[in-house]
């Protein structure tokens, strides 16, 4: 039936010689082609089928694969496999981390600092975002965001660099400090907690600084005058209505600069010291010595991952809870 | 079936979207170079409609003939069948000459028979200008045109028109309808047009079909649908009407007799008969009342008094008061010079029975 | 009602001093950082009293930082190509229409744009050693790739979100098949985005050091090479590298943003 159709389309040109069609046309009309179309778009069901079996299959093998399988060698005795030795399930490498308080340390540590940061770029991007989405002209906003990209353009190891150069003994805050003579003999800032939260803020403080950004893009500006109007202070306006409306992207904000954070792993190396070893170090020395150590490392980001997960997804559920009790 | 084969016949097409239907049941056929405008308010199914002749949906049940073959489940790029947007869909990326040129090219014609095609289709819209221009650089006319052009230039056995003119200016719309009725005498294409403005439909069509909920209302040319509304729904739909709801005494010499605010009249007989006694309804159109100073020999008549004049240019709009309490109000058309005649003093009313339609509900 | 205008011009100026003061605190150590590479001196610190070009002119006479630059710009651009190619595909997949399960692909799009660095790291290596793929290029390569679908789906979805249905239809209408008609309608209108995202994945590629860590072989890419170089001791030559590693991301992000603005604006 179907060919009856085709052949009723006149082809008028194709006679004539010398007039060849374009390169669509000849494309179209090519017999293998047509053939493979005319299976291919048999219905709009197979269609759709074809375009959704090779992204199915990406997302499951690639995206989800590392991870199940990742969680699949933490459930085994050894990584990889010798020959000829059986592969046997144990939750000994689980049993290792919570009967081991050496690696609580570094576990709550993680998380904690984590949230201390994440926090720490909250406060310090909230005034930023602020500024620029309710007291820019829009035609300058694209500059003035623009100009606070670049950096960010530039890679974590070079930016850390950056932040080890700044702090350190004979750094430029040091120097600064000698000169206006505030301190006599440089301030250790280096391989500290301190320095090291510098660093994470430095690094993540665009991830926080664009959902702000674009949340409080969307609040209509009549809103904050009509709360003025109503006789509400700076403070007021900013607690009842810029907050409440922008909880949404400060919780993504947070979410993903808590979970950037925790994943961390040259950049406590170089601005951090044995007092702030995180759990990120933990886990890469599981891989750095000989491979039978690899389950546990295995198990160990397993663990922390689904830490991450359940802190991030706890915070979410109380982030939707604030919305709702403002919006009451 | 000993009729020649109509260029499109629908046979019993339904559409039903989840629990909603958008199409019940539709039979039609549509022989070859009519203009059938496809009437309604949105949501009536007749964009429905219009996809699945494009191919753009697949009927729930039904199926679509195209010159007697089955096109129900082919793709749109199978069918003969061409379609001018409602946005007008220019592809932006490609100048004017390069939209037209795109169905040719896939249907394998020769760079050199492409090029033929595209002049002349450009020069019988008069776009030989544009060519080299990109849709962005055009009036919302142009770009219409343009639309037009690349539509026909396949050569489609039937046109299909979504609310073209939606988009432009009032001004600019009387202008393009007479062209686009030019167009279609011209080139002598089946045009299946679909709109919700029913001035449109009444300039342009040979044949308009009404839909409302997804159920066609009725089916004929301008002029009948226009004097002889099946329905209520047809009568109010397009244009302004009198809507006189009566009580039916019976048929005399095929014409319906009613009971209307103590006068009796006559109408013409709609398909199905209401019972005797029922009440019924009937459209006279504005324009077709006449005011005498006696009663009229033949024909319907009441008597009434002019309450309100409305001044509207080419003519005036007058409201009369029917009965002694005004019980019913009529609305009525007329020229100046008559308008001033009547003054405020009771008249006589007047219409022929062939202009009364009585209504199915 | 006089007093209220002032009082938003006051927080206006402390809110401005906020944002330049923030302006500051991501630009000063970037520009020591680029200073310090022209210091004649092997000590890294301050001040900095005589100034060279010799830690410039060193990285440029080095075939082995050269190769590096080469190596990891190879692996930036080829990366991009596979996300790309993919992404666009998944994002067309996402757009076309409602389906079951669209969420939970979408979730799984976006997967592993959310896995801390070192765990996305940790779990490629193990998987790569399954797969079979061995440390280097290739492993690098694919980590990349995969690390970088989630923005180019976003991005591109964004775009052709903003696409009319009815071009498609068009296209169709006229006689193009869901091919031809996604290659001459679809793909010109999502350059822009699929541009942007290009971009975007090579600078993601380009910086990444966690993943090109744990996969890499023996030969490292930049950001593996400056973190080894800093563990043996600061020295003005990183700094030399490092400079010339910044000039190019930040140049190719600020006329990436540029070229996709204009692009956007002419469509």
């Amino acid at each position: 039936m179907t060919d009856s159709a085709t052949a009723k389309q006149d082809r008028p040109a194709l006679g004539s010689a010398g007039d060849a069609p374009t390169f669509w046309g000849r494309l179209v009309g090519w017999g293998p082609y047509r053939l493979l179309m005319q299976l291919a778009t048999a219905s709009p069901r197979r269609q759709f089928l074809i375009l959704m079996i090779f992204p199915v299959l990406w997302v499951l093998t690639q995206h989800l694969g590392p991870m199940l399988y990742m969680i699949r060698v933490s459930l085994t005795d050894a990584y990889p496999v010798a020959p000829g030795v059986e592969q046997s399930f144990t939750l000994e490498h689980y049993a290792k981390f919570f009967t081991n308080s050496i690696f609580w340390q570094p576990f709550f540590r993680t998380l904690t600092f984590a949230a201390t940061f994440t926090f720490c770029t909250l406060i310090i991007t909230y005034p930023v975002a602020y500024f620029l989405a309710r007291h820019v002209s829009r035609r300058n906003q694209m500059r003035f965001l623009l100009l606070l990209l670049i950096p960010f353009w530039v890679g974590e190891i070079v930016r850390t660099y950056a932040i080890m150069i700044l702090l350190g003994n004979t750094g430029a805050v040091n120097l600064a400090l000698q000169t206006l003579g505030l301190v006599d003999r440089p301030i250790p800032f280096m391989y500290t907690s301190f320095s090291m939260g510098m660093g994470i803020v430095y690094l993540t403080a665009l991830y926080m600084l664009l959902p702000l950004y674009s949340a409080l893009e969307k609040l209509p500006q009549s809103m904050n005058e009509a709360a003025a109007d109503l006789g509400a202070g700076a403070w007021t306006r900013f607690r009842r209505i810029s907050l409440p409306l922008t909880i949404e992207g400060i919780s993504s904000g947070c979410t993903l600069v808590f979970l950037i954070s925790t994943g961390f792993y040259a950049t406590p190396v170089l601005l951090g010291g044995p007092s702030t070893t995180v759990f990120a170090e933990t886990i890469a020395g599981f891989f750095h010595v000989a491979g039978d150590e690899w389950p546990t490392g295995a198990a160990f980001a397993t663990i922390m991952f689904m830490a991450a997960l359940v802190i991030t997804f706890a915070f979410q559920k109380l982030m939707n809870a604030l919305r709702k009790g403002e919006a009451k | 079936m000993t009729d020649p084969t109509p260029l499109v016949r629908i046979d019993g097409l339904s559409k039903h979207f989840g629990d909603t239907v958008a199409l019940e049941n539709l039979t039609l056929d549509i022989p070859q170079g009519q203009f059938v405008t496809f009437l309604g308010p949105s949501g009536c199914g007749k964009s429905t409609t219009l996809r699945i002749l494009g191919g753009f949906e697949r009927p729930t049940t039904g199926r679509v003939l195209l010159d007697g073959e089955d096109v129900t489940n082919q793709p749109p790029e199978k069918r003969q069948v061409n379609m001018v947007f409602q946005d007008y869909a220019l592809f932006p990326h490609m100048t004017v000459a390069q939209n037209i040129s795109f169905g040719l090219e896939l249907k394998g014609m020769g760079r050199d028979a492409i090029r033929r095609r595209s002049s002349e289709i450009m020069a019988f819209l008069e776009l030989e200008d544009f060519g080299a221009r990109y849709p962005l650089q055009l009036s919302g006319g142009q770009r219409q045109r343009v639309a037009l052009a690349r539509a026909l230039a396949p050569d489609p056995a039937l046109l299909l028109l979504d609310e073209p003119l939606g988009a432009l200016d009032a001004k600019l719309r009387g202008q393009v309808q007479q062209e686009l009725k030019s167009i279609q005498r011209r080139t002598d294409k089946t045009f299946f047009f679909v709109t919700h403005d029913q001035e449109e439909a009444l300039t342009m069509s040979d044949r308009i079909i009404v839909m409302n909920k997804g159920r066609m209302e009725q089916d004929g040319t301008p002029e009948e649908l226009y004097f002889r509304p099946a329905s209520r729904f047809v009568a109010e739909f397009l244009g302004e009407t009198n809507l006189l709801t009566g009580r039916m005494r019976g048929t005399e010499g095929g014409q319906i007799v009613m009971d209307w605010q103590g006068t009796t009249l006559r109408g013409k007989a709609p398909r199905s008969l209401p019972g005797e006694g029922q009440p019924v309804s009937a459209s006279v159109r504005l324009e077709k009342l006449d005011f005498h100073a006696q009663r009229p020999e033949t024909g319907n008549a009441v008597q009434g008094r002019v309450v309100a004049k409305t001044f509207l240019g080419s003519r005036m709009a007058l409201q009369i008061a029917v009965g002694d309490q005004a019980e019913a109000m009529l609305k009525a058309y007329v020229d100046v010079d008559t308008s001033e005649r009547v003054g405020s003093d009771p008249v006589w009313i007047g219409w022929d029975p062939d202009h009364m339609a009585v209504l199915n509900d | 009602m006089n007093d209220r205008p002032e009082l938003f011009r006051g927080n206006r100026i402390l809110l401005g001093c906020i944002y330049w003061a923030f302006v500051l605190y991501v630009f000063v150590p970037l520009i020591l950082m680029v200073l310090m590479g022209f210091k004649d001196s092997r000590f890294i610190g301050f001040p900095i009293r005589s100034w060279t070009l010799d830690w410039y002119v060193g990285v440029f006479a080095n075939t082995e930082v050269l190769s590096t630059f080469g190596y990891s710009i190879a692996i930036a651009v080829l990366s991009t190509l596979i996300s790309v190619f993919v992404g666009t595909w998944i994002a067309v997949l996402l757009e076309s229409r409602k389906f079951t399960g669209r969420p939970v692909i979408f979730g799984l799009t976006v997967l592993p744009a959310l896995v801390p660095g070192i765990i996305s790291a940790i779990a490629f290596r193990i998987y790569a050693r399954w797969l079979g793929i061995e440390p280097g290029m290739g492993a690098i390569i694919w980590s990349h790739a995969v690390h970088n679908v989630p923005f180019v789906v976003l991005v591109v979805m964004a775009r052709l979100s903003t696409l009319p249905k009815s071009q498609m239809e068009a296209a169709r209408d006229l006689g193009a098949d869901p091919l031809v008609a996604f290659v001459r309608i679809t793909l010109p209108y999502l350059v822009p985005a699929i541009l942007g995202a290009s971009i975007f994945c090579l600078l993601l590629s380009f910086d990444d050091f966690v993943r090109s860590f744990f996969l890499g072989g023996y030969e490292p890419t930049l950001p593996v090479l400056i973190f080894a170089m800093l563990r043996s001791g600061m020295s003005p030559e990183i700094n030399a590298i490092a400079t010339v590693a910044l000039i190019m991301t930040a140049g190719i992000g600020i006329w990436a943003e540029r070229f996709t603005r204009r692009m956007k604006k002419d469509t």
